[in-house]
């Protein structure tokens, strides 16, 4: 089992708002949406929709001229898509309820150059003012506003929060983000599906495993390339050690930011003994580069598979203390639940995925809805919890930390022999596409990947879990006191680096 | 409650540290040395990522868990840029980082130091060619040192660090 398959539709109607609507109300979620300049093919843009759900992926294709029907009224989900789409390739989503750009700033960049369309001529605007941003304001007697970043006080990646208050309470927060937004889509366009990969696994450092297998799901079938069982097992323990490392660095966080040091340093510990079994497993302590089209780039021998077993089973013994400790601990608890509340009903609404989804009862877990590699092997059921709040979200982590060490400790001693990489001449199809998903440690990470015909990529787009949940935040602070927010931020740890790509 | 009295009362931050951190320890005592030397016992970083991949933010964070507890050494990773001696940059510049950049710098009192960590900040690494990246950082500021790697490893930032208290104190 391989190769998500997905079901192509056509939009021939123009009323895809009713069928979106429609879709929603049948258990389908937005996955994603993909715009390409096709007019070097046949004169238009095509947009594509892609909706998860019900384990099958369906994608519905439209082409279209300068704008196209918005459909955020709907599905609220698709909103920042759209957004990106106006940034990107100037098409108009018509009816869209906010415009305002999104990663091209009207500080630094004039507004009629879109960079994702062919016809770009590379021209970089001057450095200079070309239009505001405007921030929605909250009006009322006693409201003041309390603005957080680009650049902020720890160790953390850009981003702006505005927060409206009344007192403690949050009335509204509005955050800005793409700081960091790096133009990677357009980067990556010309050049070969290996070359790519330095840049896909530069998305987001710390989940550049599982992106990567993402990425490779897509262009492998692009190939029509299978690699060996042995690269897939060993791919799959990448992935579950790199999930494993970033939940005991994620529970470790929640300690430090509810002022708890001493099991926060303790787990912090727990997260560099596992980079350094990934540096002397691969080389390197976020195992960058191991990945390769057609396989992996190394071997696990009997001392590896010995080391790893050590450790998963020591992470496993550390957590299990730490989980008793969480549960037994009034004061801890105090802290985390009923904190940072994301409702069941606002998380379908937003699309969510991966643990924030989960948390709030959400069974959306890629690994078990559309299975790559071999996931299907494990009958895995997604860990799901209810309340949505930082509690949840810090417990799920927990949990699945088991799961990961179960799926590992699967797998360490029945590795299939056989080479870790197949040679492939296979040149793409001109213009064929496909697309790839895995799960990250934040939730789904979707490819849509399009040779052209040279074999290299005419069109690239990453939707990255991050870009789809931090939308979220902005609920889950509702009536919180602004001095939980970075609990319930830290709760939530999304990538900035993988949402402005 | 056995996982936090065993804390307590037992471990030092030496037994949750399992394996050899001589090499740390080495540096760490060198360093603090200089430290104390030039900059009178603290030196204060302010870190501004101006468009990385996260990793090297994972490693600057990983320095103050107790494997290396860069604070031990005397330098500190703070808040305010008023605070800082050196403005320590990560990441490729991205145009929309450009500004926020350069006013952190320009907050900082001086005498005042670059350091970059990684290579975007020095070459763009694999954005560089990106319409939306204006780096490298030496474009706009003067750059004291730059720590290699990608992401540089906790320990080669502390032999960053070590190396630029050599230059200052041979400058």
């Amino acid at each position: 089992m391989d190769k998500i398959l997905i079901n192509k539709h056509i939009i021939e109607s123009n009323d895809f708002v009713n069928s979106a609507d429609n879709l929603k109300g049948s258990g389908k979620y937005l996955l994603g949406i993909a715009a390409a300049d096709e007019r070097s093919l046949n004169s238009k843009f095509g947009i594509r929709y892609f909706f998860g759900g019900n384990n099958s992926i369906d994608e519905y294709s439209v082409k279209v001229d300068e704008s196209f029907q918005s459909i955020s009224r709907v599905c609220p989900a698709a909103k920042m898509y759209e957004r990106e789409i106006y940034d990107l390739f100037g098409l108009t989503p018509d009816g869209h309820p906010d415009l305002r750009p999104l990663m091209l700033y009207p500080e630094n960049w004039n507004s009629s150059l879109h960079p994702l369309r062919k016809d770009y001529n590379n021209s970089i605007p001057e450095m200079k003012r070309y239009g505001e941003y405007k921030f929605k304001k909250v009006l009322g007697e006693g409201i003041f506003e309390v603005l957080v970043g680009p650049v902020h006080a720890g160790i953390i990646e850009p981003g702006h929060f505005r927060f409206s208050l009344a007192g403690e309470p949050v009335l509204q927060l509005e955050i800005r983000h793409f700081w960091k937004h790096r133009g990677i889509e357009k980067v990556c366009e010309g050049k070969d599906f290996k070359e790519a990969l330095d840049l896909v696994a530069k998305i987001s450092g710390d989940n550049n495993v599982n992106i990567t297998i993402s990425y490779l799901e897509a262009v492998e079938s692009i190939l029509n390339l299978e690699v060996t069982e042995r690269a897939k097992y060993i791919r799959v323990i990448l992935a579950e050690l790199e999930r494993i490392w970033n939940y005991v660095r994620d529970v470790a966080w929640i300690f430090m930011d509810i002022g708890f040091a001493l099991p926060a340093q303790s787990l912090f510990a727990l997260q560099e003994e596992l980079m350094r079994l990934n540096k002397s497993l691969t080389g390197h302590r976020f195992l960058f580069n191991v990945l390769t089209v057609g396989g992996v780039n190394f071997n696990l021998d009997s001392s590896k598979l010995k080391a790893i077993d050590n450790m998963i089973n020591k992470v496993e013994k550390n957590i299990k203390e730490c989980e008793a400790f969480i549960v037994n601990s009034s004061t801890v608890l105090d802290r985390l639940e009923f904190t940072g509340k994301i409702n069941k009903k606002t998380a379908d609404e937003l699309s969510l995925c991966g643990i924030s989804a989960r948390a709030s009862g959400l069974p959306r877990d890629s690994r078990i809805e559309y299975p790559y590699l071999i996931y299907d092997k494990f009958n895995l059921k997604p860990v799901l919890l209810e309340s949505g709040d930082v509690f949840a979200r810090t417990a799920l982590r927990i949990k699945e930390i088991y799961v990961s060490k179960k799926i590992i400790g699967d797998l360490l001693f029945n590795l299939p022999k056989g080479d870790i990489a197949v040679a492939y001449e296979n040149r793409p199809e001109a213009y064929k596409y496909a697309a790839g998903n895995s799960e990250t440690p934040r939730g789904n990470a979707f490819f849509y990947v399009m040779a052209d015909n040279d074999g290299t990529i005419f069109r690239l787009k990453y939707i990255d879990p991050s870009f789809r949940i931090w939308p979220s935040i902005q609920y889950g602070v509702l009536g919180n006191i602004i001095a939980d927010f970075p609990l319930i931020n830290k709760s939530l740890n999304l990538s900035y680096s993988g949402n402005d790509m | 409650m056995g996982f936090l009295s065993k804390l307590l009362f037992k471990n030092k931050t030496q037994s949750i540290v399992s394996g050899n951190s001589d090499s740390v320890l080495i540096k760490g005592d060198e360093l603090k040395r200089s430290v104390d030397e030039v900059f009178g016992r603290s030196l204060f970083v302010r870190l501004v990522d101006s468009g990385s991949c996260n990793a090297c933010e994972n490693e600057l964070a990983a320095l103050s868990n107790p494997y290396y507890d860069l604070e031990r050494f005397g330098i500190k990773f703070v808040a305010s840029p008023k605070h800082a001696d050196v403005i320590m940059v990560t990441g490729c510049i991205t145009r929309n980082m450009l500004n926020p950049l350069l006013k952190t710098y320009e907050n900082i009192p001086a005498p005042k130091f670059v350091i970059t960590a990684g290579d975007c900040p020095e070459t763009g690494g694999p954005f560089k060619d990106s319409y939306s990246v204006c780096g490298p950082v030496s474009k706009y500021l003067t750059v004291a040192m730059n720590i290699k790697g990608c992401p540089p490893e906790p320990e080669a930032i502390i032999s960053g660090f070590l190396k630029f208290m050599d230059m200052l104190k041979t400058s």
